[in-house]
């Protein structure tokens, strides 16, 4: 057994006779846990910083690579011809995409290690949708899907850091979409709700919907922890990194919100998020 | 407008491709790689500009600004691979004239730098 076993299986009891001897067993092995447990997150702080420095790092050969793309494609070294165009936005497109990749590594990185801070300005809601769903535009086309925005009238503007609540949302919608079969329904509601903690807090509630594959009931928890996919296997059709969702909860959570599912496999999935509408504290 | 850019950056590879960029827009390019290096340059001639990497091995890059100013090197630009609120207001009230993370797309590089050696 080892000592992480022996930490979180039911203690032995064998061959021990007298109370006073159980008693000095279980003190002595509950001080190796303790120890054992300081370990363990000291590595595992170790290994999330080392997770921020090196997704920090992997930026500087990335930033070199996409540069020398962009000369190129911009003709700013002379014409190119189609094929070389083509094979030259290859290397910018899969750079680009790399460094999303390593930019979510290392906001969940800095998420882990408690350092991200909230920014809080005032914006409107609605400018965040359309800012997110233009964005996604070409992929929505491309997968020949209907996306529908709605915000309700008069929603008050929320007090709240904006590019992260925009990195929820485009977490959120890019899921929607890339779990989306072509020709499917995808959509975003934002609407006026209440947080309930001790008391009612006035929030403003996102909902971020597909009509795709959806999530099997026993898969929603697991989806927002850290690296899970629900198809983990190298065969899996989707690749990413399964920290879209860990980031999104541990966003809307700083901001003193929550996250939630609504799914069925088959059938389509509804993702929510709440948000107050004024940072306390 | 055509000038003088010196680019403040450790990695050789980026230095590099900001200097295809930059003289392929007409300017002169110098690199420092360290704070070092940039404390021993030349003032700067009348139309000049600074891209300042905040991370260099020696120290911090935003520690430049003033002795860059002292040798008339007044436009200084932080260009940093941190895209946190933190950094840009660290930049602003260290006296860069703007914040770009990296990578910027190589054309808006070029049209920036246009506009700020005016
Ligand atoms: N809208 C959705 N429809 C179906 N499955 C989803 C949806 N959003 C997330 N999932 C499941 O949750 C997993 C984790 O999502 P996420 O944390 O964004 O990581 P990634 O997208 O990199 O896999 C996905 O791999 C997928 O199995
Ligand atoms: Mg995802």
């Amino acid at each position: 057994m080892s000592r992480v076993e022996s930490i979180t299986k039911p203690l032995a009891m064998t061959g021990t006779t007298t109370p006073e001897a159980r008693v000095a067993t279980l003190e002595a092995q509950l001080k190796e846990a303790i120890v054992e447990i300081a370990e363990l997150r000291a590595r595992d702080a170790l290994k999330t910083q080392f997770l921020a420095n090196i997704s920090h790092d992997l930026r500087t050969p990335l930033t070199a690579v996409i540069t020398h793309g962009e000369i190129l494609r911009d003709g700013i070294l002379g014409d190119l011809s189609p094929r070389q165009m083509e094979s030259v936005r290859g290397i910018i497109n899969g750079g680009r995409q790399l460094l999303n990749q390593v930019g979510e590594i290392l906001t969940y990185a800095r998420g882990a290690a408690n350092q991200l801070t909230i920014v809080p300005t005032r914006f409107g809601i609605r400018e965040v949708l359309d800012q997110i769903s233009t964005l996604n535009a070409p992929l929505v086309k491309k997968k020949r899907l209907t996306l529908v925005i709605d915000a309700e009238p008069d929603l008050p503007p929320v007090m709240a850091d904006r590019e992260k609540i925009a990195h929820v949302l485009a977490n959120l919608l890019g899921n929607a979409i890339e779990f989306t079969p072509t020709g499917g329904r995808v959509w975003v509601r934002a609407s006026r709700a209440s947080l309930e903690k001790s008391e009612q807090i006035a929030s403003v509630l996102v909902e971020v919907g597909d009509t795709g594959v959806g999530i099997a009931a026993e898969h929603h928890d697991l989806i927002f922890r850290e690296f899970a996919q629900v198809d983990a296997t190298p065969s899996r059709p989707h690749h990413g990194t399964g920290l879209g969702l860990t980031i999104a909860r541990k966003l809307v959570e700083l901001h003193g919100g929550r996250i939630w599912v609504e799914s069925e496999l088959g059938s389509g999935s509804r993702f929510y998020f709440m948000v107050p509408f004024e940072q306390t504290d | 407008m055509q000038g003088h850019v010196l680019v403040v950056e450790d990695s050789e590879l980026v230095a590099s491709a900001l200097s295809v960029l930059l003289e392929s827009a007409g300017h002169r390019v110098s690199i420092a790689g360290s704070v070092a290096e940039a404390l021993a340059l030349s003032p700067a001639e009348p139309r000049s500009l600074v891209l300042l990497d905040l991370t260099l091995p020696d120290g911090d890059g935003l520690a430049l600004v003033d002795p860059l100013r002292a040798l008339r090197w007044n436009n200084v630009v932080a260009l940093t691979g941190h895209d946190d609120p933190d950094t840009r207001a660290r930049c602003i009230s260290g006296g860069c004239v703007d914040v770009l993370v990296k990578p910027v797309p190589a054309r808006e590089l070029v049209s920036k730098v246009a506009t700020w050696l005016g």
